[in-house]
Parts: C-alpha cells; sequence; structure tokens
C-alpha cells in the first residue's frame, strides 16, 4: 500500500526552537494513525509542519508521494484538509460561504464556483450533518455546529489526508462520537487522518495505530493496546493508571490512579494492606500518596484491588482469579509481612479463600490496624473472628475507616513531620 | 432562517450604490456659487462627450466642476478600497489608512516631493505621487514591523504604532514645512485635505494608480475573506499567507498614495465607509470590496459638495467635514461595535 502521508526523519520546529527530533511516521491510505503525548511535546508542531506553519529543518515531509517543500499552498490545500483545535470566527459569513471557502484551491482568480463545487459543499455539509445551517450566520452558531463546519470546510477540499488537531475537545459527548465516527468512516472511504488525541481511550477507539510524542520524539506507531499501557503512561505522563479493556467497545480504557507528582516527597515506613474484593483500592491509592512504601497481601487476578495495586506498583502475591490461598501463597504472605512496620487489614469479608491473609498478619507481631468489626464478615465459621479478637488481645488498634487509619499510623509510627 | 442582512441581494445593493454615486455626482457638478439645474448638468456632460461643449456653463462644468467631483469620487473610492483591505488583513474594523499612519507616510513623500519641485510642473505631477506611495509603503511596513511580536500582530498595538508614527511623521511634515516658507501655505491647505486644485491633470495623475490597485484588490476578494479567518486557517485553504498579506499591503499603500497624492490628509472614510457596508451586506468582499468602493465615491462627493458650499464663498478643505462627522463615528465604534465584531 503505497502511504498518502511519510515523515522520514523529519526535524521540525519554529525560527531557531527545535521541538521535534528525527520523526519517522506513515500514514496508509483509508488509516487513522492517533498522536498521544503531554502537552507541549510537539504533537501539533507535527501537524503545523505539514501545512508550513512550523519549520521543517532536516529530514522530509511527502504528501500523497511529492515533498511538502515542493509544494504551493494552493497545491497543498487539494490534497491536505484540516480541522483545527478550535474555530473561532468574529465575521458573519452564512455557513454555506464558509465551507464553500474550502473550495479555494481549486477556482481560478477569477473564476466563480461551478456545478462540482456546489456539489462537494452540498455534500460536505450533508456528511457532517449542518445542511440544515446553511443559511445561519456562522458568528451566531454553537462551537460544536461550528467545529462540525470546520471538518465541513476540510471536506470540501476533496483532501486525501486530513489532520485533525484535538478535533473534539469542544464537543458534547454526543456530537464527540459524532464527529470521530464520520472520521472513521472517512478513513474507509481511503483518506488518511492523522489526529492529535488528549483523550487516550478515544485515541485507543478511533485509531487503528497510535504514536507517542514526549520529550521530543515520536514512538513507533503501534496498535493502540500495545502502545497504551501503564509503563507507558507512568513514563510519558507521570501518571500511574489502571489500563483495562473496555467491556463495551472492547477497546483500551484508561483509569488515572494518581499522578507522581502528587506523592508525598517525604518517604515513610512500610506498610502490608489486606484487602480483596475491591474495598482497598482507595485506601491503597491514599496511603501511596502519603508516601508509605506499601505491599498488599494475597489477591485475586481480576479483583479490583489487584489492578489498582498494579497500577500503584504496590508489590502483592498473585493469586489466580477465584483461585483460595494455597500454602505457597500463605508463605509470601508471611514473607511480606515480616519486612513492614505495621498492617492494615480492610473491612474485607473473610472466607476458607483468603483467611490466612489475617492469619499471617496476626502471627507476624508488628502493629495491626483494623477497619470496621469482624462482625458479619465471617464465613469460615468462626476462625477469623478469633484472629480477629487475638490481634486486639495483642494490642490492635480497630478504626472505622480509612482517615481512621490515617490518624492510627500517625500515632503508632512516626508522625510525618517528626522526621 | 435567514440572518436579516442576506434579505439585502448583493448584485441589487451595488446597482443601488451605483445610481446613488451618479446622483451625487450631478448634484455635485450642479452646487457652487453657480448652481446648475440637474438636466442642464446632464445635457453639459453630453454635449462635452459628443464634443460640442459650448458657452460659459460648458465651461464651468468641464474645467473647474467635473474633474473636481471626479477627483473626489477617486479620492474617496480609493481611501474606503484601502480601509476594506487593512481591516480584513487585520482583522479589525478599526483599521484605515489615516489610523495606521499611510497616511501621514504618503503625506511626507508627497510633502517632500511639494517643496524639492518649486512649480506645478510636470516633473510634480510625477514626482508626488511617486513620493507619496514611496512614504505610504515604507511606514506600513514599519507600523507593522513595531506592532508585530514574534510573529503576531495584535490590534491594540497595532493602533498604537499607527498613532505613534502617524505624530512622528506629522512633525517631520511640519519641521519641513519651516524651510520651505514660500509653500507653506498650499501645503497647510493641502494637509487639511482640500481638493481645492483639482484639475485634469490631477485626475490623470492618479487614475492609473487608482485603477490597478482597485483591479488588483477586486480579484482578490476570496482570500480578503480567507484572511478574516486567521492567518493560520487561510493557509490551510490554500492561501500562501505572508506574500499574500505583502501583495495586499502594496495594493492598499498604492490606493491610499493616489489619495493623499492629491487631496491630502483626509480621515475616516476608510474607516466609516467599509464599516456601514459590512453592516448591510455583510463580510464578503465579492460585495463589500465594490459596494465600498462606490460608497466611498459617494461619500467624498457629498463631503467636498458641503465643504465647497457650507461657509460659501469660503471653501473648508474637505478633510475637516469628514472628521467631523468620523471622529464622533470613530468612538462610537471603539464603544460599541469594535468590541463584538
Amino acid at each position: 500500500m503505497t502511504s498518502s502521508l511519510h515523515f522520514s526523519r523529519a526535524c521540525i520546529g519554529y525560527g531557531a526552537a527545535r521541538i521535534v527530533e528525527d520523526a519517522t511516521l506513515v500514514v496508509a491510505p483509508g488509516e487513522v494513525v492517533g498522536l498521544v503525548g503531554p502537552n507541549g511535546a510537539g504533537k501539533s508542531t507535527l501537524l503545523r509542519a505539514i501545512t508550513g506553519e512550523a519549520d521543517l529543518f532536516a529530514g522530509d515531509i511527502d504528501v500523497a508521494g511529492t515533498p511538502i517543500r515542493q509544494m504551493t499552498a494552493r497545491e497543498r490545500a487539494r490534497v491536505v484538509g484540516v480541522v483545527p483545535q478550535q474555530v473561532t470566527v468574529a465575521f458573519s459569513f452564512s455557513a454555506e460561504a464558509f465551507v464553500g471557502m474550502g473550495r479555494h484551491p481549486y477556482l481560478s482568480r477569477f473564476g466563480s464556483p461551478g456545478e462540482h463545487d456546489r456539489a462537494q459543499v452540498e455534500r460536505a455539509m450533508r456528511l457532517t450533518d449542518t445542511a440544515h445551517l446553511a443559511q445561519r450566520p456562522v458568528d451566531a452558531l454553537s462551537g460544536g455546529d461550528l467545529q462540525r463546519l470546520a471538518l465541513a470546510q476540510a471536506l470540501a477540499q476533496e483532501p486525501q489526508v486530513l489532520l485533525l488537531d484535538e478535533p473534539t475537545s469542544h464537543l458534547d459527548l454526543n456530537h464527540r462520537l459524532q464527529v470521530l465516527d464520520l472520521v472513521r468512516d472517512l478513513a474507509s472511504d481511503g483518506i488518511s487522518v492523522l489526529a492529535v488525541f488528549h483523550d487516550l481511550d478515544l485515541a485507543a477507539r478511533y485509531s487503528d495505530r497510535v504514536a507517542v510524542v514526549s520529550d521530543g520524539r515520536v514512538s513507533a506507531a503501534d496498535s493502540p493496546e500495545r502502545v497504551i499501557d501503564a509503563d507507558m503512561l507512568r513514563r510519558v505522563f507521570g501518571v500511574r493508571a489502571v489500563v483495562g479493556i473496555d467491556p463495551v467497545t472492547g477497546t483500551t480504557a484508561v483509569t488515572p490512579v494518581l499522578r507522581d507528582g502528587a506523592v508525598a516527597a517525604h518517604r515513610r515506613g512500610r506498610l502490608l494492606v489486606v484487602g480483596g474484593s475491591g474495598v482497598a483500592s482507595p485506601l491503597l491509592r491514599q496511603l501511596v500518596l502519603d508516601g508509605w512504601q506499601v505491599s498488599a497481601a494475597a489477591l485475586n487476578a481480576g479483583d479490583t484491588d489487584a489492578h489498582v495495586a498494579e497500577a500503584l506498583g504496590v508489590p502483592f502475591a498473585h493469586l489466580a482469579p477465584f483461585a483460595p490461598m494455597d500454602e505457597d501463597a500463605a508463605a509470601e504472605v508471611r514473607a511480606l509481612a515480616a519486612g513492614v512496620d505495621a498492617i492494615v487489614v480492610c473491612d474485607v469479608p473473610f472466607g476458607h479463600g483468603n483467611v490466612e491473609n489475617l492469619g499471617a498478619s496476626v502471627g507476624a507481631g508488628v502493629p495491626i490496624v483494623l477497619v470496621g468489626g469482624i462482625e458479619g464478615r465471617d464465613y469460615t465459621g468462626g476462625r477469623a473472628e478469633a484472629l480477629w479478637a487475638a490481634a486486639l488481645n495483642a494490642g490492635a488498634v480497630e478504626v472505622a475507616n480509612a482517615d481512621g487509619v490515617r490518624a492510627a499510623l500517625d500515632s503508632l509510627l512516626d508522625k510525618p513531620d517528626a522526621r | 432562517m435567514t440572518s436579516p442582512r442576506r434579505d439585502i441581494s448583493p448584485a441589487l445593493a451595488i446597482c443601488g450604490l451605483a445610481l446613488v454615486l451618479v446622483a451625487a455626482v450631478i448634484a455635485g457638478i450642479g452646487s457652487g456659487a453657480v448652481s446648475v439645474a440637474p438636466g442642464d448638468v446632464i445635457a453639459s456632460i453630453v454635449r462635452g462627450l459628443s464634443g460640442r461643449a459650448q458657452g460659459m456653463a460648458d465651461t464651468l462644468i468641464w474645467q473647474v466642476r467635473l474633474p473636481r467631483v471626479v477627483l473626489a469620487a477617486l479620492v474617496g473610492a480609493a481611501l474606503a478600497g484601502a480601509g476594506v483591505i487593512y481591516q480584513a488583513l487585520f482583522r479589525n474594523p478599526l483599521a484605515d489608512p489615516y489610523i495606521l499612519g499611510i497616511s501621514s507616510g504618503a503625506g511626507l513623500g508627497a510633502v517632500i516631493a511639494l517643496t524639492l519641485t518649486a512649480q506645478a510642473t510636470a516633473l510634480r505631477y510625477g514626482l508626488v505621487p511617486a513620493a507619496a506611495f514611496v512614504g505610504a509603503l515604507a511606514t506600513m511596513f514599519l507600523v507593522v514591523k513595531l506592532a508585530s511580536w514574534r510573529g503576531r500582530l495584535d490590534a491594540i498595538s497595532l493602533l498604537l504604532a499607527g498613532v505613534a508614527v502617524s505624530y512622528t511623521l506629522s512633525a517631520l511634515t511640519s519641521f519641513l514645512q519651516v524651510f520651505a516658507r514660500e509653500q507653506m501655505a498650499s501645503v497647510v491647505f493641502w494637509m487639511m485635505g482640500g481638493l481645492g486644485s483639482a484639475s485634469w491633470p490631477y485626475v490623470a495623475m492618479i487614475a492609473p494608480m487608482f485603477l490597478v490597485g482597485a483591479a488588483l484588490a477586486l480579484a482578490s476578494t476570496r482570500e480578503l475573506n480567507l484572511m478574516l479567518l486567521g492567518d493560520e486557517r487561510a493557509g490551510q485553504l490554500g492561501v500562501d499567507v505572508s506574500r499574500f498579506t505583502y501583495f495586499a499591503l502594496t495594493v492598499a499603500s498604492l490606493l491610499t498614495a493616489a489619495a493623499v497624492a492629491v487631496a491630502g490628509l483626509i480621515g475616516f472614510v476608510g474607516l466609516m465607509v467599509p464599516h456601514m457596508v459590512r453592516l448591510t451586506l455583510g463580510p464578503d468582499h465579492r460585495s463589500l470590496l465594490p459596494a465600498s468602493l462606490l460608497g466611498g465615491a459617494t461619500v467624498l462627493v457629498l463631503a467636498d459638495l458641503v465643504a465647497r458650499t457650507v461657509m460659501a464663498p469660503v471653501e473648508i478643505p474637505v478633510g475637516i467635514v469628514t472628521a467631523v462627522v468620523g471622529g464622533p463615528f470613530f468612538v462610537w465604534l471603539l464603544v460599541s461595535g469594535g468590541r463584538s465584531r
């Protein structure tokens, strides 16, 4: 397949400032390639280099087989359409005249729009669901309508390459999906799409391939599920996140858990958290934020607590989905418990499958904080209640909730400002 | 649902404006110390065109009134056309050749040429407009340079730079007059904006400049429309923005120089006329530009008529008339329209 858009070792910037180095990227006809990355990394700069607003210092950018350096603005506008991040119009053209401006690169100096031009404008407005706005003045329209008109204007250019710079950041949910669904359909008709996304879920949902732009470099474009993972999010965005599969769309879904920058600079002691069934997730996050070095007891794969612990970088004893703890797992938890300054037991229901988490905690001989009472949570026929009572006898503190845990830890161990 | 301003067909409005201009021209020719009825004006023009001009009245109309009215029309159209271009390029309804200081630049060029050429010679007819054009062009680039910061032009800097440059150039112009005392009276009157010395040679002097400028502008109406969307968007839609900007600035400077070379500093026509037309016909330059050319011509023909007759036999410089009307209009624009449009 021939490429419609090809960056080869392109160095791009403005004036003396080099923003992106050595970028290589190919977008094939019919393909949507998403660009993701932090603010200011150079995503928009990549797009702007194609339309000549950013400088190409070295390397090449080919559009439909022609180097952009050799194209005039008119020639380029017949091949490349752009949908900007936000459209501002201070003058009251009718929507139809506004979309009609997309025909400019095809009209001769004194030529007026012909049958084909009118047909293209009409088609672009029909596709973008803006035909009913034709006679309205654009300065009286909403941001969503304007954004779709900007897309219509770009489509009126009959582009082979469509560049989208966060095209939906100002759209509501409905219009966002409408515009992106349309973009996907256009790609199916053979247009190449290069789109900057801030929303990683949308990038995963609508892109065939995704490339990461960060620190002036462009990563190799690959399928969204291979590119968007917890490791990339932490490295590029400084965010610890749960990366899963959206149950409805089947595409990658990102749930940010915490920002690295938000973790307390002050390092505190080591903790073991007994959780499961998702009850420990908020506490795990809070304790990591507070600067504790947290590990977790045994958790079943698929459990929300396991996802969150993974995202946070919290080590834990791994169990297969729905599997009970065996002797190996219990030994692993005992080993984790032996090395900590305190243990927090969350208000998780205890059954035969996980009661050894509690057993290992009580036997560790370090201060214990118990959340809630054991009443109504013991499904072991008394063993959990007995362990709970033994812990209390040995001096464990019982608290009501997460705030209680933090206060108890402060009084049991060092205060944050004591060091 | 249609916008109210779309109810006026642009073609119809342009035809209407052309008729109004014809009426204004006839009124302008007919008024003065000796008034001539409209029917006689038309008859005299027809006689003159067919080479059968005769008598005092025809001489008055052909040698005095007609060149003056034609010159007023050309100057008014040129100023309005320049205003349209500046307002599109800077996306700013407050831009006009006078406020941006371009008129002062053209004025300084013209005054230098006037001082160097003592008499109304062929040299003066050639040198004054050329010097005005060079002055206008140089000032344009100076003001744009001063108002740009990191390649961006903002409206406030543009107005401030325009005013500052305008004052400086006016001071230089006054300074020149100290050295050229014997020509002071004519230069002063010229600077206030007047058509008192109108004659056919003056018309011949600026008509080519006006025709070239207007034709180039009329050939660029689609680009002017696209420029309203911003430099970036215009570029994405196929305009070579920096090349077009310099081209259009040159065209606007040519039009400004044509007006200033013969009529001195006439303010506000380039500001008021495009704005009024935009309010009625909308922003599309395919109708805005021709309508503004016609409107500018009409306004200046009428303003000159007022200047000649209101205190007759004393003649007020036409620049005073346009300023008296235009000053308050500018304030109104600043307070209301300038913000929202």
